[in-house]
Parts: structure tokens; sequence; C-alpha cells
């Protein structure tokens, strides 16, 4: 038994994480609009809010509908535009020790690598996720994300003017996610990111209205867990790169099932909008965990899924 | 500054029919939170429903550290919170959002509610006390059993016009037509200054009865809100300042809920971005 706390930090692509924590894309706004509120340096990391070159005003309203054990939003991208994000937005999270991710959105492949060329001399930024997995806009995002062949292309071309570490991220709404992680390390990914939101849909039975003003959403929170779980799992198997798990985690058990299945580190979503505590509670459960396992270290339990022998 | 808090419910009040004040601790929105703004809550440790639930700030007692909120049980989230009970827990962020502006001296507050609306004008009837203002707070609903918080008002001597659509309670109509009644008999001789909070087309008709006559006006808009905080961007309002040639949509929970009526872009009064994307 060690005396000392057991080590949470982790390397990511080459980015150096305090812990695996780390908030997802769209669900922690820039990051600064918690300053305040919680610690954002306590943050092994963060993703901004999906940026393409201009802003976007989104989609109409509603915009969110709950679900059982879950979110559905179809936001469709509001966003302030990179130049405005990095002139405005990366100084003041400068005054944080965090790792700062920025998810890049593109409406075709020039757009993507444009807006990684923004980024390429901004100071501050850790590494670029590449959203190809969005399912709320009409053009780019998912379009992207559902087909190897342009998953390929759109990260290649950002690949061509970036250096930082790239990481995609991957859309669940595929029928077979690994031949998507495949594709995207032969077009020269760091990482990758697993998974976005389910396309879903919810009607309003009195007036026969979906929920949403644009008809169908992503689905996020707690209800899609089990379907990251294994998707991370199954990806973690198909490529040697490091997984961001993501979907549904609100408690260390939930992020060390990910962990387990393969993932470096996690991302957390919709639990934001339910605690932004939520992280040190995390954090203290994870310790907890390793403590009680006799571990050192959290990378000792990465990719550890024992499978039973069948009987 | 906002500030999260795991809190406890220290009394509960029901009032009549699904109506209830609830009194929790927590330090920062006591002594912090003003008129118009709100707390983002949720009862227990319970995962269901998911969010939390957005609600004013009804009244503040900064010496004990507790503020109160006026709920009504409509749903899930807020029959959660209506059942627990005193010592239980809840969880709590605030307080956020912009709160109402205060009146200039020659100004006439004219607090128009409508059902739970009514709210944050208690607090904002003490906040305008402590500065030597009385308010006139015009509180409508559809039947005198909606109208379930008016003691509180009664025992610090603010006076209440009610107004019922039934005509059970107080002034036949609408609370608008209660409104336009008492700035018809010319107010208190001063210029009135509009304050709003209540459902959508109440605070439609009263931006609407402001820009005929020309009266400046706040409404608090009622938007369902995921996080409180301006990261879930569904809080959306369409608003149109001035200077601006076109809307933008704006944050309810962070610019607002409390906005210049005049700067609203309502539900049908525009060319909406909404056409052709609901299929
Ligand atoms: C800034 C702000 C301040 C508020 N202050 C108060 C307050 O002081 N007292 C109070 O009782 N309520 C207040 N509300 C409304 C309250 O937040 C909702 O009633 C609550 O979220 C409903 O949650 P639920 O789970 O009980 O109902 P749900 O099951 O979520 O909804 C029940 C029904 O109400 C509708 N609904 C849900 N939320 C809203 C909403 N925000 N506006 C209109 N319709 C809605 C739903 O579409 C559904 O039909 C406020 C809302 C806002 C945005
Ligand atoms: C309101 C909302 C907005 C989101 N916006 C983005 C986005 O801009 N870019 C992106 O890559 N993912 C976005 N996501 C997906 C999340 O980053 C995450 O992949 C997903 O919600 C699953 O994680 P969770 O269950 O922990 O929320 C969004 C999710 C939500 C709920
Ligand atoms: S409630 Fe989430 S952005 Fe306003």
């Amino acid at each position: 038994m060690s005396s000392s706390p057991p080590n949470l930090a982790v390397d990511f692509a080459g980015v150096k994480l305090k812990n695996p924590l780390v908030a997802a894309s769209g669900t922690f706004g820039y990051g600064v609009e918690y300053e305040g509120i919680l610690d954002l340096s306590r943050l092994g990391g963060l993703v901004s809010k999906g940026l393409y070159m201009t802003p976007r005003d989104g989609n109409p309203t509603p915009r969110l509908a709950e679900t059982p054990h879950g979110l559905l939003n179809a936001i469709g991208l509001q966003g302030v535009g990179v130049r405005a994000f990095a002139r405005d937005v990366l100084p003041r999270l400068a005054r944080h020790d965090t790792a700062v991710f920025v998810n890049v959105c593109g409406d075709s492949i020039d757009e993507y690598a444009e807006v990684a060329a923004v980024l390429e001399d901004a100071p501050g930024v850790a590494g670029l996720e590449i959203n190809i997995s969005c399912p709320n806009v009409k053009k780019g995002g998912l379009a992207f994300g559902n087909d190897p062949a342009m998953t390929h292309a759109v990260v290649a071309a950002v690949r061509k003017v970036t250096k930082r570490p790239l990481i995609p991220k991957l859309s669940p709404n595929v029928s077979d996610i690994a031949t998507f992680a495949r594709a995207c390390a032969d077009a020269g990914a760091d990482g990758l990111s697993c998974i976005n939101t389910l396309l879903g849909m919810a009607i309003d039975v009195e007036t026969r209205r979906p929920k949403l003003a644009y008809g169908t959403g992503g689905l996020s929170g707690p209800a899609i867990r089990p379907v990251a779980v294994r998707m991370t799992w199954q990806v973690a198997r198909a490529v040697k790169l490091p997984i961001f798990g993501i979907g549904g985690i609100s408690c260390a058990a939930d992020a060390l099932e990910f962990l387990i299945a393969g993932a470096t580190a996690v991302q957390i979503g919709t639990a934001n909008f339910v605690d932004a505590g939520v992280y040190e509670k995390i954090l203290t459960g994870l310790t907890d965990y390793l403590v009680r396992h006799g571990l050192t270290d959290i990378r000792q339990v990465v990719g550890t899924l024992e499978i039973p022998e069948r009987t | 500054m906002p500030t999260n808090r795991d809190v406890v419910l220290v009394d509960k009040q029901a009032l009549g029919g699904p109506y209830f004040v609830l009194t929790f601790e927590h330090a920062e929105v006591a002594t912090e939170g003003r008129a118009g703004q709100f707390v983002m809550i949720k009862a227990g440790q319970s995962a269901e429903p998911p969010l939390r639930r957005p609600f004013s700030i009804l009244a503040t007692d900064p010496a004990q550290g507790r503020f109160r909120l006026f709920v009504k049980a409509i749903g899930q989230g807020t029959r959660a919170l209506c059942a627990l009970q005193p010592g239980e827990p809840a969880q709590c962020l605030g307080p956020l959002g912009r709160p109402f502006t205060a009146p200039a001296a020659d100004e006439e507050p004219l607090l128009v509610a409508g059902g739970y609306g009514i709210a944050p004008f208690l607090l904002m009837s003490h906040e305008l006390r402590a500065r030597g203002v009385t308010a006139r707070v015009f509180y409508g609903g559809r039947t005198a059993a909606e109208l379930q918080l008016r003691e509180p008002f009664a025992a610090a001597g603010v006076p209440l016009v009610l107004s019922t659509d039934d005509g059970s309670l107080g002034f036949p109509g609408r609370v608008t037509g209660a409104l336009e009644a008492h700035l018809d008999r010319g107010g208190d001789g001063r210029r009135p200054r509009l304050y709003a909070c209540g459902p959508d087309p109440m605070l439609h008709a009263v931006a609407a009865l402001a820009a005929r006559r020309g009266l400046a006006a706040e409404v608090s808009l009622d938007p369902w809100m995921g996080c409180g905080v301006g990261t879930c961007l569904g809080c959306v309002v369409k608003i149109q300042g001035p200077e601006q040639e076109r809307w933008k949509y704006r944050c309810a929970c962070t610019e607002g809920p409390v906005f210049d009526a005049t700067h609203v872009v309502w539900p049908g009064d525009a060319t909406s971005a909404a056409a052709g994307a609901a299929r």
C-alpha cells in the first residue's frame, strides 16, 4: 500500500492531462461560462463548443427535450465562429491550468481545414477534435461521419494543415464503428473521441408534433452509456490510438467502465448541466476506487476488461 | 457569483392546490440574489428527471442564509421538489441571470404578474421598499384558485390588484385590463414603468400595451432551460436591440431572463427561422 495518493494523470496523444476527466463539446460552452462556478484548473481538460469559420444561429427552438435518463438536443451548432473564439476566449482560458481542445466543424472539407488552419498559430490549443458526427446540421456533420471514405477525406485534409493532435469524434449512428476508427487512423488521426450523440426523436402525442423544432435530435445522457461503452470497447480493439470514452458519464463507476473498456480518458457531457460539482465527485470516486483495489495509477485500469471463459 | 451547493429544505408551506412556498439554506443566493434572478434546482439525489429546473427567487433572508421559492407543481421536476420534506436534500445553483432594473425616482413601478410569475415581485417589492418606494402589484390568474400568493404582500403592506379571467376574484378580466384601468386613471402621476412576469401571451400583451402607450417595460421570459449558465443553448430567445439589423438568439439564462420588452421578437411577430425546420 502506498501512502501518497494514486496518480490520475494520463498522456493523451502527447497531451498531458492532470486527470482523465475532460468536459465534452457543446456541454461546457467555451469553458469561460464556468469561471467562478467551478475551478477549471481541476479539470484534465475541456473541449470547446463546435466552431465553424463564421458565427452561426443554430436551429429554431425548442432545441432540448428530456427523455428517460437522457436528453435529446438539436442545437445545430450555434456559435461565435473560430476567429472570435481565438481572439476573445483562448486568452481567458490561458489563465487556467487545463488542456483546451477545440471542436472543429465544417460544411465542407475545405472549411474543416480552414478552421484548423486558423487554430494552428493560436496559443493555448492542446488539440483539435474533429466533429464529423453532429446529427443536427443539414450539411457536413454526420454526412462526413457515416461514410468511411468521407471520414478519411476530412481527417486527411485537416492532417495536412495541422501538427496539433488530431482527434476525430466518431458517430454512433453507423453499423460498424471499427471501420470508421480505422479510416481515421489511416488518415493520420492521433486519437479518437467515442461517441457523439445517437440520432433520436420524441413526439408530443397531444399535438402529434416532434418535441424538437428540428424534428430529430441527438440523444445523450445515462440512457446511451451501454452503447457508448460497447463502441469504446470495439474501437479499442480495432486501433492503437488513445480514446476519449464519452456517453452518459455521471459518476466514477461510469467513467471506470470506459477506462476498463480501453479508453485512456473520458469526456463528461450532459452531467455538466445536471451538476457542476460532478468533476470533484468523480475525482474522489476514482481515487477511492484505486485505493480500494490497491492500485497506484489510473493507467493500471485502462483496457483491463476481463472476459470470463464461457463454460 | 453563482454558487453550486448541495442544500437542504428547511421549511415547506403548502398553499392551496399545487402551490408551495419552499425555504432552502444557501448563503450566496440569500445574500446576492436580486429580483428577477433565479436558481436551478433539483430535488434529492434521484436520477429522474435528469435536469434541474429554473425558479425565480421569491424572497431572501441574508441574516439566516436562506431563500424562498414559490413553486407550482405541474410536472415531474416540480412535483419532486414539492414532495421534499424539511431536512431532505436538493442541489442548487444560483443566483443566476440578469435582474430587473430599478426604476428611476420619477417612475412609478408597476409589477404585472400572471400565475407563478408573481414570484420575483415579492423580492422586488422588498427591494423597492428598502429604497423607500412602494410598488403596485397586479396579480392575475384564470381563477381565484390560481392567486395563492397574496398573504405575503398583504403582510408587507404592498398594494395588490387582483384580477381573474372568470371574475371569481378582483378585477374581472385579464391582468392587462386591470393595469390599463390604473393607467387610464392616471396612475400615481409619475411616469409608469412596467415589469412583467408570467406566461408568454401575457408578456406579449404587456409589451404591446407598453409599445402602444410609449412606456418602458421589462419582461421576464420563461423558456425551457437546461443548464442556467449559458452552455446548453437550449433557452435561447430572439432578441433584437435598437442598433441591430436582425434578431440574434440570446441565452435567457445569462442575458435574461429579464429583457427590455421592445427588444423581444415575439413568436408570430417576424419571419421565423422555424419555418421549414419543424417537420
Ligand atoms: C427564469 C424562470 C423562472 C421560473 N420561476 C418559476 C417560479 O418561480 N415558480 C414556478 O412554479 N415555476 C417557475 N418557472 C417554471 C418552472 O421552471 C417549470 O414549471 C418547471 O421547469 C417544470 O418542470 P416539471 O418537471 O415539473 O414539468 P415538466 O414535466 O418539465 O413540464 C410540465 C409541462 O410544463 C411545460 N413546461 C415546462 N417548463 C416550462 C417553462 N419553463 N415554461 C412553460 N412551460 C413549461 C412542459 O412543456 C410540460 O407541458 C420558471 C421558469 C423560468 C425559465
Ligand atoms: C446540448 C448538447 C450540445 C452538444 N454539442 C456538441 C458539439 O458542438 N460538438 C460535438 O462534437 N458534440 C456535441 N455534443 C455531444 C457531446 O459532446 C457528447 O458527445 C454527447 O452528449 C455524449 O456524452 P454525454 O452523454 O455525457 O452527454 C453535444 C451534446 C449536447 C447534449
Ligand atoms: S439554460 Fe442552458 S444556455 Fe441557457
